[in-house]
């Protein structure tokens, strides 16, 4: 909210610099974000008078104080911070108030919505311009002037926080004034020109006929002020917060109006400010009043009082303040408190509709005292922190991944539904039902595309070789129709593994199928998997011939292989990529609660090495499965060593060599032990597979 | 000529060879000539037969003492050979030293992630116990259990995206107070760092997604002293102990008294710079004591527990620390970017 200092002034005596009262007012809670200094020639350059410079503050007023949103309230707050005291503005409520004679019946139907509504008739004004010193008050305020009569009802409401309406008497149907829900069916063409279609939950204000208002959120422009108007009725009420903000929201309009009722209005300040605008009217304006204030108030709201336990407030604070202080304190904000038998009793002003409770009063204690005065403690109690396995485990996974030369990257949950579509990844999806745009309408199933996608901008800056991995959370719908998420570890790279040296060939370390699965196996066999196989997969958006699905104790547990080029390309990535993607939720739980170290062996191995010529149908992993069953009790363990292809094998068949390491952990094994294991080896691998040894 | 002359002409003949010998292999076909199975020294042993008995003995030893003589000048003078050809290779492996290393492509932790397990760390060392509570978030936690009454302003600033009628992404890691505290009595000391979502527009202090740090404590006696500092602690921990924390009264539905959490700038030290608008402080999040609504809803006794809770925005901390002016840079994941923190 923007807030003239020199209106300010006008109300409380600033004896400090503006500088000071507006650290004062940010440290008891109203934040000055801005101080700005407007000069006379501003003023008139926007359709002010400019007499005088001034300086504009910035306020935020946090959402639970509707009573800073006027120059009273500020004036309010700060004059305890200046020892000061806060003046309203002379209004001869007493003259008023022995008027008679009431022109306009008004009544509320709903009373539920409105708990007050003030009318005051005046005749005869002059529509016309404002005087200059209003405008710039408006203007500072970052408001438009429109005409003296429109102009008053705005001032007042930023003079006192009490926003008010005036209509042409004149457009009244009756004249008279119902207060109710809207009807099925009707509208209402507001101030702005839009025809508005109103629910029966909104509240109106309607003549014998028609809805005439939007309560507390807009007038309608079939009453509304013009240069003929000459008779007015002033209305000042108060209508239900929850009301009027369900109202505005629904019609998509928020107004200095709506904005005010939606943080509550002093109920008390009705009349008050209606008889405000009214003399400012017959002042500027000329017009004569006719009858009294017609005040209905079915139901007065008195002040309510809250007892505050001085003891409570210094546990709450961590103070030691004698019961005495607090009183000084709170009788300092304008809280009215005595103490009876040792308890603070408040009488809570209809202002601060935000105090309904002791820790709210304790609040106000602490806000007076000052936040920055109060001690620094650690809790007495020592207590024991500790992370959380899951937490421990992603730490992990992202350890191995960057011990593998890969980049950690975070990219966005929400993403387009289009791209998961494209990757075959939408059954099941969660869907944003009110997305920012068509880009960010889905949540990610999986991470490959997000991880594509910063290979793709890597490249595009000139970045060719890229490896990223993400472990963040993938979303989905469960079984009962209700949004869940897992937690998936993912990784994509594209170009050299190693990066470009002088002395380095590139293309020798250029990511491939192997590379990938390389990642993969070692991320499991780091965190303690043994025992993970992989099988030839299909998937929409991978190579058909070079996709690995991962099975662990077998249950399948994720993918991993080459991208399928034109899913690549369409997000953009050049060249070949390779990703993979694992459940870290299943990782998890298939970790090894313990890991038992294995004794060293104390005896030498024999080393042996075969080759043979194997059909294509058979997986490399069936012929190590083979090895270790023919080779058991010796057999250390078995490696590939080579694979490759030739015009005399002939197609269909390629040759693999094999190395295998033998040892006894009991004694030395002698060559005929390790030739009797060979022997048998060869002979299981001939009679499973049928392969052949040149 | 006896035997003992000729081994005498024997041992200055070998002698002069082995000094004359210009490389290890020269040096080893001597060793071969002289000291060899078929050698010359080994030939002289033979001949002891033929000599008269009295003259075994001496001629014996005499050959032995060259042997070894001729054994040692060898190793002697071997060992000078390889250390000059050691020396000779050496120098032709000559390399210039300042053609670049081959640098080795390293992983990276992500920024983000980096001072997530910053802030974990200094609150485990508080005390506290480090959960894990969902990105998708019911209503009912998000606000309803945090005392956010229907339809209040207070969510102007919570923009949601929703799922459903009564399932959204979560605005606030705060969500978590509730499912804990459903679950666990006190006293607790709880910590949850996650990924939050608002309904707004990005620029480049705006995300509609952004990761919060929340904690919260229930025991006896805990007191808004206890919350400054614990967060005064937690300031000193994380950006240096120069580093003040400031307190002012701010509102948030779950808290009360609530208050805004701020730093001192670490750009100007709290001198007001452009970064802090002149004011030498940086918000860093809010907090307060537990509203005691908060607590009756799980059924915690207000007169007999109390606690505090803040929460603080994760993507402000990196980028006061390395002066990074636009929050996009963390999910747009450029290397370049990256691998400088």
């Amino acid at each position: 909210m923007k807030l003239s200092t020199n209106w300010l002034r006008e109300h409380v005596d600033i004896n400090v610099s503006l500088d000071q009262i507006a650290d004062r007012l940010t440290m008891a809670g109203l934040e000055v974000e801005e101080s700005k200094s407007v000069s006379g020639a501003q003023f008139a350059a926007a359709g002010g008078e400019g007499l005088s410079g001034d300086v504009v503050f910035d306020v935020k007023v946090t959402p639970n104080r509707g009573d800073w949103l006027s120059v009273i309230g500020v004036a309010r707050e700060a004059a305890p911070l200046v020892d000061s005291k806060m003046r309203l503005p002379q209004v001869d409520m007493d003259g008023f108030r022995a008027r008679q004679g009431k022109p306009v019946p008004i009544s509320i139907q709903d009373p539920d919505l409105c708990r007050r509504y003030v009318g005051i008739v005046i005749r005869n004004v002059k529509i016309g311009e404002s005087p200059g010193w209003m405008k710039d008050r408006l203007i500072a305020a970052g408001m438009r002037p429109i005409n003296n009569a429109v102009d008053i009802t705005n001032y007042v409401m930023l003079e006192l926080g009490q926003p008010l309406h005036a209509f042409d008497l004149s457009l009244l149907h009756g004249p008279e004034i119902v207060v109710r829900r809207a009807r099925p069916g009707e509208t209402i063409t507001s101030i702005d020109g839009e025809i508005r279609a109103l629910a029966d939950d909104m509240l109106v204000i309607a003549d014998r006929d028609r809805p005439v208002a939007i309560a507390g959120v807009m007038g309608g422009a079939e009453s509304e002020i013009n240069d003929s108007t000459t008779d007015i009725l002033l209305e000042s009420a108060n209508f239900d917060p929850v009301s009027v903000r369900r109202t505005s929201k629904r019609l998509g309009m928020t107004t200095e109006s709506s904005y005010r009722f939606e943080r509550g209005v002093d109920p008390s300040i009705s009349d008050f400010a209606a008889v405000r605008a009214i003399e400012l009217l017959s002042e500027l304006a000329g017009g004569v009043v006719d009858g009294g204030i017609n005040d209905v108030y079915p139901e007065v709201i008195k002040p309510l009082t809250i007892s505050l336990r001085p003891q409570r407030a210094n546990d709450i604070l961590g103070l030691d303040i004698a019961p005495e202080s607090i009183l000084t304190l709170l009788n300092g904000l304008g809280l009215a408190s005595r103490v009876v038998d040792g308890t603070v009793e408040t009488a809570v002003p209809t202002f601060r509709p935000d105090i309904t409770t002791e820790i709210d009063l304790i609040e106000e204690v602490g806000r007076a005292y000052g936040y920055d005065k109060m001690p620094m403690t650690l809790p007495a109690k020592s207590m024991q922190g500790r992370d959380n396995i899951l937490g421990r485990f992603k730490d992990k996974l992202a350890r191995v991944l960057i011990s593998c030369g890969m980049q950690e990257a975070m990219t966005n949950s929400m993403i387009e539904g289009a791209l998961v579509e494209s990757f075959g990844g939408m059954d099941g999806a969660v869907v944003i039902r009110n997305p920012l745009s068509e880009e960010l309408n889905a949540m990610r199933t999986m991470l490959v595309p997000n991880l594509l996608e910063v290979l793709a901008r890597n490249q595009a800056y000139g970045m060719q070789n890229v490896s990223v991995f993400e472990i963040g959370n993938v979303y989905f719908t469960d079984s009962a129709g209700e949004p869940d998420e897992r937690l998936s570890v993912a990784g994509a790279m594209a170009g050299s593994i190693w990066g470009e040296s002088w002395n380095l060939p590139a293309e020798s370390f250029a990511a491939d199928f192997f590379t990938c699965k390389g990642v993969v196996e070692t991320l499991l066999e780091r965190i303690g998997i043994v025992g993970a196989t992989f099988e030839k997969a299909q998937r929409q958006f991978m190579h058909p011939t070079r996709t690995a699905e991962v099975f662990v104790d077998g249950r399948p547990i994720g993918i991993l292989g080459e991208v399928l080029p034109q899913s690549a390309e369409g997000v953009g990535v050049k060249g070949r990529s390779y990703v993979f993607e694992l459940s870290a939720d299943a990782l998890m739980l298939s970790v090894p609660e313990r890991v038992v170290v294995m004794n060293l062996p104390r005896f030498p191995a024999l080393s042996r090495h075969m080759a043979m010529v194997v059909s294509d149908d058979i997986p490399c992993a069936a012929l190590l499965e083979t090895v270790r069953g023919a080779g058991a009790g010796i057999l250390e363990r078995v490696g590939v060593l080579d694979e490759f292809r030739s015009d005399k094998i002939g197609e269909g068949s390629r040759s693999i060599a094999i190395s295998m390491v033998f040892r006894s952990s009991e004694r030395t094994l002698t060559d005929e032990e390790a030739n009797d294991a060979m022997t048998s080896i060869r002979e299981a691998l001939i009679k499973d597979h049928g392969v052949s040894f040149r | 000529m006896s035997e003992l002359d000729t081994l005498r002409n024997l041992r200055s003949e070998a002698l002069a060879k082995i000094s004359a010998a210009g490389s290890s292999a020269v040096l080893e076909s001597i060793d071969t000539e002289y000291l060899g199975r078929k050698g010359e020294v080994t030939g002289l042993l033979r001949k002891i037969g033929s000599l008269p008995p009295d003259e075994r003995k001496d001629f014996g030893q005499a050959v032995n003492v060259l042997k070894e003589e001729l054994a040692a000048a060898i190793a002697v003078r071997l060992g000078q050979l390889s250390s000059t050809e050691l020396d000779a290779k050496l120098a032709g492996e000559a390399v210039d030293v300042t053609m670049p290393g081959r640098l080795f492509r390293t992983g990276h932790t992500h920024v983000l992630v980096e001072t997530m397990r910053r802030i974990k760390d200094i609150f485990i060392g508080l005390g506290y116990e480090m959960v894990d509570s969902p990105d998708i978030e019911s209503y009912k936690y998000n606000f309803e259990a945090l005392n956010y009454p229907e339809e209040h302003p207070a969510m102007d600033e919570q923009m949601s995206f929703y799922i459903n009628d009564h399932r959204l992404l979560r605005t606030q890691t705060t969500a978590f107070q509730h499912r804990v505290m459903e679950v666990r009595k006190p006293p607790l000391r709880m910590c949850t760092i996650g990924r939050c979502y608002r309904y707004e527009n990005v620029d480049a202090t705006h995300g509609h997604t952004f990761h919060q740090v929340d904690c919260f404590t229930v025991d006896h006696g805990i007191t808004m002293a206890d919350l400054k500092g614990t967060l005064q602690q937690f300031a000193t921990q994380m950006f240096g102990k120069a580093v003040g924390v400031r307190f002012r009264p701010d509102f948030f539905p779950f808290v009360e008294p609530g208050a805004e959490i701020a730093i001192t700038c670490v750009l100007c030290d709290g001198g007001g710079c452009g970064v802090c608008k002149q004011t030498g402080w940086l918000e860093l999040g809010g907090a307060g004591m537990i509203h005691p609504n908060v607590l009756k809803g799980v059924g915690i006794d207000p007169e007999e527990y109390s606690g505090f809770a803040f929460g603080m925005g994760i993507e402000r901390m990196p980028m006061l620390v390395h002066s990074i002016s636009d929050l996009r840079v963390f999910m747009e994941n450029d290397v370049r970017f990256l691998r400088q923190l």
